[in-house]
C-alpha cells in the first residue's frame, strides 16, 4: 500500500491537514481499504503511546541525587531553615525568657483583663513577621504563633539582619501553610494535604520557638 | 496536558491535580530555600515520569545517570521556579532540556535526524507469531534516534511540532516526516 495519500495520514490523523487537502482524503477514504487500514492501526499507535505508564527506576536514585547536591543526612532529615545553635546556657536562658512571657501575658491578661494591643509588643522590625490571624481556623495555632512572636518583637533583641532572615523563612513557610490551605478548601480529605499542612504549621512554631530562644539569648 | 487528535480519545495527564500543585508549589519553595526533605518529596513524586522520559529518550543505558542529572539540575535551578506553572511542567520541560543536551555525549547526533529507512524497515518487520511480538515501549526503543525522540516528545508527552523543531534544531516539516515514520513502524508491534 502506498498512494499518494499515504505518507499524509499522520498529518491527518493530527488535523494538520489544509482544509482542501482534508476533504480530497476524506472523499478518498471510503475507497481505499488500505488507507483507512492504516490510518486506524496508526490512530491505535496514538492511543498505545498515550497509555503508557510511567516507571520508577529500578534501583532509588534519591540517595545519589542528595549526595550530588551536597545533602547530608542532617539536611536531609531537618529543614534549612534551623539555621540557629545554641550553647546550653543559651537555651536555659531561653526557657527562661519564654517562661517569663508567657506568665507575664497572662497576668497581664488578669490583671487587665484585656488582651495587650499587639503595638505595644511589636518591635517595627519584625512587624513583618506577626500574621497569626491568617488561621482562624486553628485557634491555638494562631495563640502560640502570637506568644512567640510576642517573645521576640521586644525592641533590641534581634538584630536587623537575623530578623530579615527570619523573616525570609516565614514568608516561605506561610506561603506553603496558604497553598496547603487553600488545596485543602478544594480537597478537604485528602491526607497528604492535611500531613502537609500539619508539617508546616509546625515548621513555622519550630522556627518561631528558635527566634524567641535567641532573641531571649540575647536579652 | 490535553492533546485532541481526530479519532483519538482526549487523555493524558495528571487529572484533578490541582490540590497536589499547590502543595508541590510550597514544596519547591521549601526546597528552594534549601529544605531537603521538600525536595525529596518532590523527587519521589516525579522520579518515575522523569526515568521514564529519559529511558524512552535515549535508552536503558544512561536513563538512571541522566535522570540524576535532571534533579540535580533542578536543585540548582528551583530558585527560577515562579510557580506560574505546574512544577510537574516547569520540571519535565528541563528533564527534556537536560536530555538534549546530553545527546552529544551519548552519541546522538543532528546527523541522526536524516532518515534511516532501512533501520524503521527493521522496526517494522511484523513477527511472525504473536508470542514473538515486541513490547511497545521496546519497539520505541529500537527506532532511529531522531524518529524515537520526536516520537516521544509529540505522541507520549504532548509537545507540537513548532516546539519539538524548536528542541531538536530541525524543521517543523522533518519533525512531522520522523513522527510520520515512527507511527508506521510501530503500527507493527500493535497488540492484536
Amino acid at each position: 500500500m502506498n498512494d499518494q495519500w499515504t505518507e499524509r495520514l499522520s498529518e491527518y490523523l493530527d488535523g494538520e491537514l489544509a482544509p482542501a487537502e482534508q476533504t480530497a482524503l476524506e472523499a478518498h477514504l471510503p475507497s481505499c481499504d488500505a488507507c483507512r487500514t492504516t490510518l486506524d492501526e496508526l490512530r491505535r499507535v496514538v492511543t498505545n503511546a498515550r497509555a503508557l505508564d510511567d516507571r520508577p527506576p529500578a534501583a532509588d536514585l534519591w540517595p545519589a541525587v542528595a549526595g550530588r547536591i551536597g545533602l547530608s543526612a542532617r539536611a536531609r532529615t531537618r529543614p534549612a531553615v534551623r539555621r540557629f545553635s545554641f550553647t546550653v546556657p543559651q537555651l536555659a536562658a531561653a526557657s527562661v525568657v519564654l517562661a517569663l512571657v508567657s506568665g507575664g501575658g497572662a497576668w497581664l491578661l488578669g490583671r487587665r483583663g484585656t488582651v495587650p494591643k499587639r503595638s505595644d509588643f511589636v518591635s517595627r522590625s519584625t512587624a513583618g513577621l506577626l500574621n497569626a490571624s491568617a488561621y482562624p481556623g486553628d485557634a491555638r495555632f494562631a495563640a502560640q504563633v502570637a506568644d512567640l512572636e510576642r517573645a521576640i518583637a521586644q525592641p533590641g533583641r534581634l538584630d536587623t539582619a537575623t530578623v530579615r532572615v527570619i523573616a525570609r523563612n516565614l514568608r516561605i513557610i506561610d506561603r506553603a501553610i496558604r497553598s496547603a490551605q487553600s488545596a485543602l478548601a478544594a480537597d478537604p480529605g485528602n491526607s497528604y494535604l492535611n500531613l502537609h499542612l500539619a508539617q508546616e504549621m509546625r515548621r513555622k512554631l519550630e522556627l518561631l520557638r528558635q527566634a524567641a530562644t535567641l532573641a531571649g539569648a540575647r536579652s | 496536558m490535553e492533546l485532541t487528535t481526530p479519532g483519538v480519545a482526549t487523555l493524558r495527564r495528571d487529572p484533578d491535580q490541582r490540590a497536589l500543585g499547590d502543595a508541590e508549589t510550597a514544596d519547591a519553595a521549601l526546597a528552594a530555600s534549601g529544605d531537603g526533605r521538600a525536595f525529596e518529596r518532590l523527587y519521589r513524586a516525579h522520579v518515575a515520569r522523569v526515568h521514564s522520559l529519559v529511558r524512552r529518550m535515549v535508552g536503558p543505558d544512561h536513563a538512571d545517570d541522566i535522570a540524576q542529572d535532571v534533579f540535580v539540575r533542578a536543585w540548582t535551578k528551583l530558585a527560577t521556579f515562579r510557580g506560574e506553572a505546574a512544577f510537574g511542567t516547569w520540571l519535565h520541560r528541563l528533564a527534556v532540556n537536560v536530555i538534549l543536551a546530553r545527546r552529544t555525549t551519548i552519541g546522538t547526533e543532528r546527523s541522526r535526524y536524516d532518515d534511516s529507512a532501512d533501520i524503521l524497515d527493521g522496526v517494522a518487520g511484523r513477527p511472525a507469531a504473536p508470542e514473538l511480538s515486541m513490547d511497545f515501549e521496546e519497539a520505541i526503543g529500537r527506532l532511529p534516534d531522531g524518529a524515537r525522540q520526536v516520537f516521544v516528545l509529540h505522541d507520549v508527552e504532548g509537545y507540537r511540532h513548532e516546539e519539538i523543531a524548536d528542541m531538536l534544531g530541525i524543521v517543523a516539516g522533518t519533525s512531522k516526516s520522523q513522527l510520520h515514520h515512527a507511527r508506521m513502524a510501530l503500527r507493527r508491534h500493535l497488540e492484536r
